[in-house]
This record gives C-alpha cells, sequence and structure tokens, in this order.
C-alpha cells in the first residue's frame, strides 16, 4: 500500500517535471510578447525529428549532433517569428492564436515530409537500470530530465530577472509603446523571446524522447503542457515548475486510486478536467497575473 | 456598396431585406432551380459531396456565430458534434426514436453541453477560453469511448432517416433532406445575427467591457452564443450520424476542430455567406486531394514516400497564415470587394 | 417597363441555359461505360494522412501486385483488372465519399487499408449490397457479418490465438492462470478486450485487471504498478509499437519482466518495437502476427521481393507491402471464382446484381487459397465467418529479431453478436 503510493508519488513528480520542462517555453513566449503559442507540440516534435535526423540519420556525435539543433531550434524560431508573427504585430489576439494553429499544421505537415517515419528511436543515452528509492523505481531519464529543467527554469529566471534582454522582455509584455520610447527594438525582442522558446522546447523534446522515442505523440504531450501553464498562471516561470509536478501527482494518483473505482483511462483525462476546474475557480492560476482591463 | 447604385430603402422591411433587389430575387429562384435540378445529373459521389458540404455548412455557421459574431474562440467544435451526433445515434437506434426527435434532441444536447463548458467564458477570454474548449473536446470524446451507452470503442451503427415513415435510402433523398435543412439553419442564422441578438454579440466581441457598461448582460449573451453556436454543430452531427451510417469517436478529432476553424477563416469571419464560402473551397480542394494521389503516384512514381503526405497539412496551414496576414477577412471580403467592383465599373471609386 | 420586361426575359433565359448546361456538370463524373474485357477493383487507401506511414506502403504493395498480375499473367482468365483507387487521407468523411464514388464507377468490390477507414465505409456499402474486403479489420467490421469481409484476423483473434498458445504451451499450473490486459484506448486495443470478454471463459483464463492507455503515454508506470499488486500470470499488450515499448521498459524497471510472460498483438509486434525498447529490454517477449517474416522461404516471396525492389525500393522489409500484396493476390482469387461462376456481362454492368455475384460466386467460392505462402490459407466459404485467414503464428523476440516458434495456429471463432454487450 505505502509501496504504491510512494510508486505513484515518484512517478507523477518525474513526469510532472517534464511536462514543466516544455511549458516553460510556452510561458516564455507568453511572458514576452502575448502571444499564445498552440503550435508548442509540433515545435517540440520537429525538433526531437532533427535531433534523430543528426544522431542517427546523419550519425553525428554527440557533441556535434545537440549544438546543431541547438542551432536549428534558434533558427526556426527566428523564422517563425519573423516571416509568421511580425505581420501580425497589433492583430487582434485571435488572428495570432489561429496563425500558431496555421504553423502547427505547416510543421506537422513539414515532419511528415521530411520524416514519413511515424516512429523512431533516439539511441540510448542513459543505461536501462533504474533507480531504487525505496521500493518505488524511477527510470534515470526522468531524473535527468527534472535536474536540465531545474536548471534551464533557474537559468531563465536569473536571465529574465538580471539580464538586460530579460528586462527588456518583460517591459515589452506590459507596454510594447511604452518599450518603444525607450529606443528597445520591439522586434528583436520577439524575435529572441521566440528562438529561446524553440530552445527550450527542442531541449524538452528531445528528453521526451528519450524517454519514449519519437512518435506524434509528442504533440499531445504539448497539449498536457497547457494544463501545467493554466495551472501555473501562464507568466509565471515558478508557477510551471510548481505545477508541472502537481499535475503529475495528481495524473498519477488520480489514476491510481480511481481506477479502480471508475474504470480504466480516467488518467489521460484528468489534466483537462484540471484545466476546466482552473477555469471555473481561478482562472489565471496559482502565480498568474491577473489582468485588469480597462476600456 | 451593399445595393446596386439607385436603390433607396423607403421603410424599414425593405432595409432589412435579404433579397432586396429584382436581381437578387432572379438569382436566388435560379440557385433554388440548379440545385433542385441536381440529383437529374450528378450521380451518387457527387450527391454524397454535396451532403457533405451542406453538413458542414452548418457545422461551420454555427461555429461563425460564436467565433466570428460573438469573438469567443473555441476549438472544440468537433467535440460538440459528436454530442450531437451520438444523441441521435442512441436515441434513433437504441430507443427507437423518430428521426424529427432525435433531430431536435440532438441540438438540445450538444447545445447544453455547450453551454455547460462555455460557462467558464464569463470568466476569461482569448486563449484561456480556447484551452477550455480544447479540454471540453478531449473531455466529450473520453465520455464517449468510454461510456457503454454510446457502445465505447466499438461505435454503433445509425439507422435510415425515416420521416413518417418515409425512408431516407438514397443519395437523392438524402440530399433534399440535408439541403432543406441547410436553408432552414442558414435562415435562422441570418435572422439572428441581423437582429437585437446579433447586435449584442457584435458588441460583446468589440469590447465586452464596454458592452456590459451599455447594459448587455454578458453573462446571457455569451452562453447564449455558445447555446446557438453548439445547437447548430448538434444538428450537423445528426445528419452525418445519418448519413455516414456507423458513429465512431475517431470521425471526431481534434483536427477536424482546427479544420472548422481553418473553414471560417478562410471564409471570413463575421460574415453570413463566409461560412458557405470557406466550407465549399476547403471540402472540394480535400476532394481533389483525393483525385490528385493517384496522378502523383503515377506520374511520378519516385517520389519519396513523405511528399503527398506532408504536403496536405503543409499547404493548408500556409493557407491559413498567409489569409490572416494578407486577407483577415477571408473569401466573403474579396466576394464584396468583387461585387462593388463589378458594379462600380467602369469607375473604381 | 420595356426595360423590366427585357430584365425578365434575360433572367429566365439565363436560367434555362443554366439548366441545360448542368448536364455538362454532371458530366464531370462520368457514368462507367458498360464495356467488357475488365474487371474493376476499387481500392479506397490511406496514401496520404496521419496513418500514411502505413497505407503508403501498402497502396504499394497492392498496386504493384496488380500490375504484376496484369503484366506476367495475363489478367484473371485473360481479363485485365482495372483499379479504381483514391486517397481517403485517414479521413472518416472522405472515406464515405470515396465509397460511393466506387460504387457509381461500377466496381465489382472494394477494400480498405485501414478498419477506422471501413467503419466509415461499411455501413454505405452493407446498405447497398456493396462487397468489401478489409485488410486490417476489427470485430465491428464482420460481425455480425453482412457483406463486408477481412483477410486476416482481427485484434480480437489475436489474443485468442495467444491466448490458446499460452494455455498448451507456457502455462503449467494448476487451475485457471490470472490474466492481465494491457490495451490501446481504441478499437485496436479494445477488440483485444472484447474477444477476452467473450472467450477467456471457454479457454480457462481469467482475466484479473484491464489496463488501458493512450497511444502518446510517456510512462505507464501507475498502471503497471496495479498490475503488478494483482500479482498476474502472464500479461497481453494490444496496443502499437510506441506504446507497448514504454510498457516494456515500465516493466523491466519495476521487475516484472523477465519473468511474468508478456505477448503483444500484431499491431505491435514489428521491428519498431525492437528499436524502440531495445533489443536487450524485448527479449523474450512473445507476439502474434498474422503472415510470415519477410523473407521467409514460401513460393509467393521471391515475385514480390523482385517487385519490391524494382518498384517501391523503400518499401523493401515492410511486413505491410506484404500483406497487402498477399491481399491483391487474394482479390484477383475472388474474381476468379466469381468469373468461373458467372457470365462476364453480369459482372460488367457493376451494378447490384454484379456486386451480388461478386459476393456469393466470388467470395464464397473461395475455399483454402493458400495465397502462394504469404499467410494462412484463406477461405470465405462459411457465411458466418467473414474472416479469410483465421490464424496466425506465434513469434518471439530473439537477440533482437523476431522469429516465428509455431506454425499456423487458428484463432476460433467469437460470435460477438450473440453477446448484448457488443454495441450494435
Amino acid at each position: 500500500m505505502m509501496a504504491e503510493f510512494l510508486q505513484y508519488v515518484i512517478t507523477g513528480l518525474a513526469v510532472g517535471m517534464v511536462y514543466a520542462l516544455i511549458a516553460l517555453g510556452f510561458a516564455l513566449i507568453w511572458k514576452s510578447s502575448s502571444v499564445a503559442n498552440l503550435a508548442l507540440g509540433q515545435l517540440v516534435l520537429i525538433s526531437s525529428w532533427f535531433t534523430y535526423g543528426m544522431l542517427v540519420q546523419a550519425e553525428l556525435p554527440y557533441w556535434l549532433g545537440f549544438p546543431l539543433t541547438i542551432l536549428f531550434a534558434l533558427f526556426l524560431g527566428w523564422i517563425i517569428e519573423r516571416f509568421a508573427l511580425r505581420p501580425l504585430i497589433a492583430q487582434p489576439i485571435l488572428s495570432l492564436i489561429t496563425v500558431t494553429l496555421g504553423i502547427a499544421y505547416f510543421i506537422e505537415g513539414l515532419v511528415h515530409f521530411i520524416w514519413p517515419m511515424s516512429v523512431a528511436a533516439l539511441p540510448r543515452m542513459f543505461p536501462k537500470e533504474p533507480i531504487h528509492i525505496g521500493p518505488a523505481v524511477v527510470s534515470q531519464e526522468y531524473i535527468w530530465a527534472a535536474a536540465i529543467s531545474l536548471v534551464i527554469f533557474g537559468l531563465l529566471s536569473l536571465f529574465f530577472k538580471y539580464h538586460k534582454m530579460g528586462i527588456a522582455m518583460r517591459a515589452t509584455a506590459d507596454d510594447q509603446l511604452a518599450v518603444q520610447a525607450c529606443a528597445i527594438p520591439v522586434t528583436r525582442v520577439f524575435s529572441i523571446s521566440w528562438m529561446f522558446a524553440c530552445v527550450v522546447a527542442a531541449v524538452g523534446g528531445v528528453l521526451v524522447s528519450l524517454i519514449g522515442g519519437i512518435t506524434f505523440g509528442l504533440v499531445e504531450t504539448g497539449l498536457k503542457s497547457f494544463s501545467v501553464v493554466i495551472l501555473g498562471g501562464l507568466n509565471s516561470f515558478v508557477g510551471c515548475m510548481v505545477a508541472g509536478p502537481i499535475i503529475g501527482l495528481c495524473e498519477n494518483l488520480g489514476g491510481g486510486y480511481l481506477t479502480p473505482l471508475i474504470g480504466p483511462g480516467i488518467k489521460d483525462i484528468i489534466p483537462f478536467i484540471i484545466i476546466i476546474v482552473v477555469m471555473i475557480i481561478k482562472p489565471y492560476g496559482l502565480f498568474g497575473e491577473t489582468r485588469i482591463e480597462r476600456i | 456598396m451593399n445595393l446596386p447604385c439607385g436603390t433607396r430603402n423607403y421603410d424599414y422591411a425593405r432595409d432589412m431585406a435579404i433579397l432586396r433587389t429584382k436581381t437578387h430575387w432572379a438569382l436566388f429562384i435560379g440557385l433554388l432551380a440548379v440545385v433542385a435540378a441536381a440529383p437529374l445529373y450528378w450521380n451518387n459521389y457527387w450527391l454524397g459531396v454535396a451532403n457533405l458540404i451542406g453538413i458542414t455548412i452548418i457545422a461551420v455557421t454555427g461555429l461563425n456565430i460564436l467565433i466570428g459574431y460573438c469573438g469567443q474562440l473555441s476549438i472544440g467544435h468537433a467535440g460538440f458534434m459528436a454530442v450531437g451526433a451520438y444523441t441521435a445515434a442512441v436515441l434513433t437506434n437504441r430507443l427507437g426514436f423518430p428521426f424529427l426527435a432525435g433531430l431536435v434532441c440532438s441540438g438540445f444536447s450538444a447545445g447544453l453541453v455547450g453551454l455547460i463548458f462555455g460557462i467558464p467564458s464569463v470568466r476569461v477570454k482569448g486563449f484561456y477560453l480556447a484551452i477550455t474548449t480544447i479540454a471540453a473536446q478531449f473531455i466529450i470524446i473520453w465520455i464517449i469511448n468510454h461510456w457503454s451507452v454510446t457502445g465505447g470503442f466499438v461505435g454503433m451503427s445509425v439507422p435510415y432517416v425515416s420521416i413518417g415513415g418515409l425512408e431516407f435510402r438514397s443519395e437523392t433523398s438524402q440530399f433534399y433532406l440535408i439541403m432543406g435543412i441547410t436553408a432552414v439553419c442558414l435562415l435562422l442564422a441570418k435572422n439572428l445575427v441581423r437582429g437585437k441578438v446579433g447586435r449584442a454579440f457584435v458588441a460583446v466581441r468589440d469590447n465586452d467591457l464596454a458592452a456590459e457598461v451599455m447594459g448587455i448582460n454578458l453573462l446571457y449573451y455569451k452562453l447564449l452564443a455558445f447555446f446557438v453556436g453548439c445547437f447548430l454543430a448538434g444538428i450537423a452531427g445528426c445528419l452525418f450520424a445519418h448519413w455516414i451510417g456507423f458513429m465512431n469517436a475517431e470521425n471526431f478529432t481534434l483536427a477536424d476542430s482546427i479544420l472548422y476553424i481553418g473553414m471560417v477563416i478562410i471564409g471570413g469571419l463575421g460574415t453570413t455567406i463566409g461560412p458557405i464560402l470557406g466550407v465549399i473551397v476547403i471540402r472540394l480542394l480535400q476532394q481533389g486531394m483525393m483525385f490528385i494521389s493517384p496522378i502523383l503516384e503515377s506520374a511520378f512514381p519516385a517520389l519519396p514516400a513523405g511528399f503527398a503526405t506532408g504536403l496536405g497539412p503543409m499547404v493548408f496551414g500556409a493557407v491559413i497564415v498567409l489569409f490572416l496576414i494578407l486577407e483577415p477577412r477571408g473569401l466573403a471580403h474579396r466576394w464584396m470587394l468583387f461585387k462593388a467592383a463589378y458594379r462600380l465599373w467602369p469607375f473604381s471609386y | 417597363m420595356r426595360k423590366q420586361r427585357s430584365q425578365v426575359l434575360i433572367g429566365i433565359a439565363a436560367l434555362v441555359l443554366l439548366i441545360a448546361a448542368l448536364p455538362l456538370v454532371g458530366a464531370c463524373a462520368p457514368k462507367p461505360p458498360v464495356e467488357g474485357g475488365k474487371l474493376k477493383l476499387g481500392l479506397s487507401i490511406c496514401m496520404t494522412g496521419v496513418a500514411a506511414e502505413k497505407g503508403s506502403p501498402m497502396g504499394h504493395g497492392k498496386l504493384d501486385c496488380i500490375k504484376y498480375i496484369n503484366e506476367e499473367l495475363g489478367g484473371v482468365e485473360g481479363y485485365p483488372i482495372e483499379v479504381h483507387w483514391y486517397d481517403n487521407g485517414y479521413d472518416a468523411a472522405k472515406a464515405a465519399t470515396i465509397v460511393k464514388k466506387l460504387m457509381d464507377d461500377g466496381c465489382l468490390f472494394f477494400t480498405t487499408n485501414s478498419s477506422k477507414m471501413m467503419a466509415s465505409s461499411m455501413e454505405i456499402a452493407n446498405r447497398a449490397g456493396f462487397p468489401g474486403m478489409a485488410c486490417f479489420s476489427s470485430p465491428a467490421c464482420t460481425h455480425p457479418p453482412q457483406h463486408i469481409y477481412a483477410q486476416m484476423p482481427d485484434y480480437g483473434d489475436d489474443w485468442a490465438a495467444f491466448a490458446k498458445y499460452y494455455m498448451e504451451n507456457i502455462w503449467d499450473g494448476d487451475g485457471k492462470p490470472r490474466m492481465a490486459l494491457h490495451l490501446l484506448n481504441n478499437p485496436t486495443g479494445y477488440g483485444a478486450r472484447d474477444a477476452a470478454r467473450a472467450g477467456a471463459d471457454a479457454l480457462g483464463i481469467e482475466i484479473i485487471i484491464t489496463e488501458e492507455h493512450a497511444a502518446t503515454t510517456v510512462s505507464e508506470i501507475d498502471s503497471l504498478t496495479r498490475i503488478k499488486g494483482e500479482n498476474p500470470d502472464v500479461i497481453f499488450i494490444s496496443s502499437t509499437p510506441a506504446p507497448t515499448a514504454i510498457i516494456l521498459k515500465n516493466a523491466y524497471e519495476l521487475g516484472m519482466y523477465p519473468g511474468i510472460p508478456i505477448g503483444c498483438a500484431h499491431a505491435s509486434f514489428t521491428k519498431a518495437l525492437v528499436d524502440l525498447a531495445g533489443a536487450d529490454i524485448a527479449e523474450g517477449v512473445y507476439g502474434v502476427y498474422p503472415t510470415v517474416a519477410w523473407g521467409d522461404d514460401v513460393p509467393g516471396m521471391a515475385k514480390m521481393i523482385e517487385y519490391c525492389k524494382a518498384e517501391h525500393p523503400d518499401d523493401e522489409g515492410n511486413l505491410d507491402y506484404m500483406t497487402a500484396w498477399a491481399e491483391a493476390l487474394i482479390d484477383a482469387e475472388i474474381l476468379r471464382q466469381a468469373l468461373t461462376n458467372t457470365d462476364h456481362e453480369v459482372l460488367a454492368k457493376g451494378d447490384a446484381a454484379a456486386w451480388e455475384a461478386t459476393e456469393m460466386n466470388g467470395f464464397r467460392n473461395v475455399k483454402g487459397y493458400d495465397v502462394e505462402g504469404l499467410h494462412g490459407p484463406v477461405d470465405f466459404s462459411n457465411p458466418e465467418d467473414h474472416r479469410g485467414s483465421k490464424s496466425v503464428k506465434v513469434f518471439q523476440v530473439k537477440n533482437g529479431e523476431i522469429v516465428a516458434i509455431t506454425d499456423w495456429i487458428d484463432a476460433p471463432l467469437i460470435k460477438y453478436e450473440d453477446f448484448e454487450w457488443f454495441g450494435k
């Protein structure tokens, strides 16, 4: 009984950190340009496939393949911002969200185009022996994913708090006009935020692919990360890191104990139920800023 | 710009008329005649495509009322269609309800479900609402898959439409039925947006705080928008169920929801003719893809495997992005520009 | 006044011209000429769309095989097969329109490559009496049996065959073995559950727990923890390669495997599974598959490999290509039987009478056709059992390779329609 509980808790935390990592990319874009990036899952997907292409198809060594993936993610973010989002800078939010939907479709088609296989495996990077915490087990990839997501969270928080560009990003999210008056190039701010977000998505994608292989399921994992950002608050990194494990815990504990009662499959739907509940109770999430609208 | 030169409106009825001039009436009667005569010359396949277009027009009109007129972004429309479809399936298959009762009930059930999932719209908007509707889509499909009443994963079959003992077996009979119901729904939608409710919707879309200050009850109108939009989705779902004959939850995926949004955007948000144009263009493109693949395969057998697969979504995504950047008001706007140019030719102003 | 009248006259003239021009529009979809000398076969292939990775090699397999039949064998009894194929893009609505188009084209029967596509097309086909063949099928397609036939056993039959093999070869305790099911949350997975529900008692197996997973799962530790708590003797997974790989890895981490034998259904048991899970973790996993492995020594293998290398070298080694090739061979056999038992004029019309002739004289007369050894013998003569091949082979992963460990095992027929919990 206790062993089961411990196992659920550990697995929930581990899976939650993975969700949090992907959610960081989303929060990054929202924090700097107030654009909702519905193409998050697809960005994760294409970065993972690119890594596959580098490591397996081109057979490059790790120290060359990964930096190339980062470069690719930077390039991808720049292209998306430059050609799809910059023309729409002052448009209503509906257009911005829908254009990311269009980008999502486009990227998915591109993935089909270049890599017609629907599943692929990255070469195994960590030993397969799981780590034992008491009676519970957790595989090594999760530990690495949690560690890397904490590192990225730390880096991003410091960047946003102390680095000049980070402060500029926060200012842009607050008031674009004032930022332009201060001679900060808003377009460059957007570019950099998208580039960073793509890099974070790429890192997240590689880690998830190491766990489960590269499949179109990465898009669904992206959707579950939405529940993390909603719960944590759209523009809060701390919110992501806290909400990620919470969602993971709810999923595993809820799935663990409710399945015998309700029936199998309840685990899949728990993140979405959480979204609805959060929407009704506290729409801006645990750590998000409440929007105050003025006419 | 909406009327030809020299047409003056001397009373309210004429001002509000949908068909104002004699040319309008003539063209409309012509359209009716052509549509009514179509089954004489079209075979089952084209009638089937026309049926599919009619069903989608109803669903997308509902979505247009939600997104275009009231500004509530909803990416879960396929889920609401599924509610309507399964209601119709369960009522006609398991409980033996007649078709018309099933039609109305499926509309209402989808509308009620839409109402429930639209409650957050009073508190949030924009992206938050979009995520809520995505969650709604997944929850609805999950419930359908796991509930024994709806046949679980196996699915369930749906009997023929039968009104008063007359069974609609052939494609032609279904064509007349679907076209008739589509016309009624379009008229309903048009009248809704022409009147007080439509004006309230537009006010909510443009600035809901200002609308509330002016006395428009946000709760009532936002929920009404969800109800009407999902009611139409439910009706479309019911017709879809009877048309395909076998219901399976895999027919209503998130990709379908995004497809409907694409249709609304390409057609033109916030216009009545927008959904019609968008649906016709996209459905015909899809059918065209069907025919192109064999031609591509035989002409270029050496194409890489993922070429045709990737091309479809890439083109669709690119078209959505281009439309939003270049022509955010969609094909309906282009159509209005064309009409204006036609009326004013050779003058350009 | 004059202007008004001339306007009305112009309007009426335009209308009449428009209606008169309708036949031109209708001619865009030409009616099939009643010509002799050809046999029309309709294919609904998911060449594009999310399932294109399976659908595309299957489409290639079918088309190459028909090309082989037409060019080298001179068609069926001298009549070339005319293929009408359209791409359904794994979309239900398109599949519905395609089957109507195939009926209009006057095809004698149609085939699909995926159970979802068949589910969308079958009601329309059943109502019109248009026979259909499902390459991959699910229990809903063939139960209750109407006009749809399945080439191979479905996912429920996989379970039945594995259960039979397990009872006879692996289980050596007393009483009933305790089996746990881990299912994908779609008809693939639930086919196994329905079969288990219907047939477990008869085989003497107790299903102690059923777990479900999504195709996009990243971790199944929680569900496996529950399964572990119930102490099963055997686990059966009915899913696709990616989630099955995750389950295997998690089972290894929890210490359940190696230890508890694991069996997989054919949807997941391909090389992709071994790659994703890792050859060391997947070692010793059982699986069922309804065809032979690529390169096995059977009569039909050489010709298929030759055409695959020539026409579509990227598909080499792809079992879906082989399955579709075998299916086209069966289609030719059905047409052959239909021709020997009916007049060609009846078939050339491509109408309801032709369809009935194809079904009664063609399908029903296919008995014990060996499909050149590519999979189990095909028999459509039993009106209650619309599965063509009823047998599978049990395979096992040994040293990273999937090898067969049995010969053909028959999966017993389960009459789902007799159970009231089976949706109709």
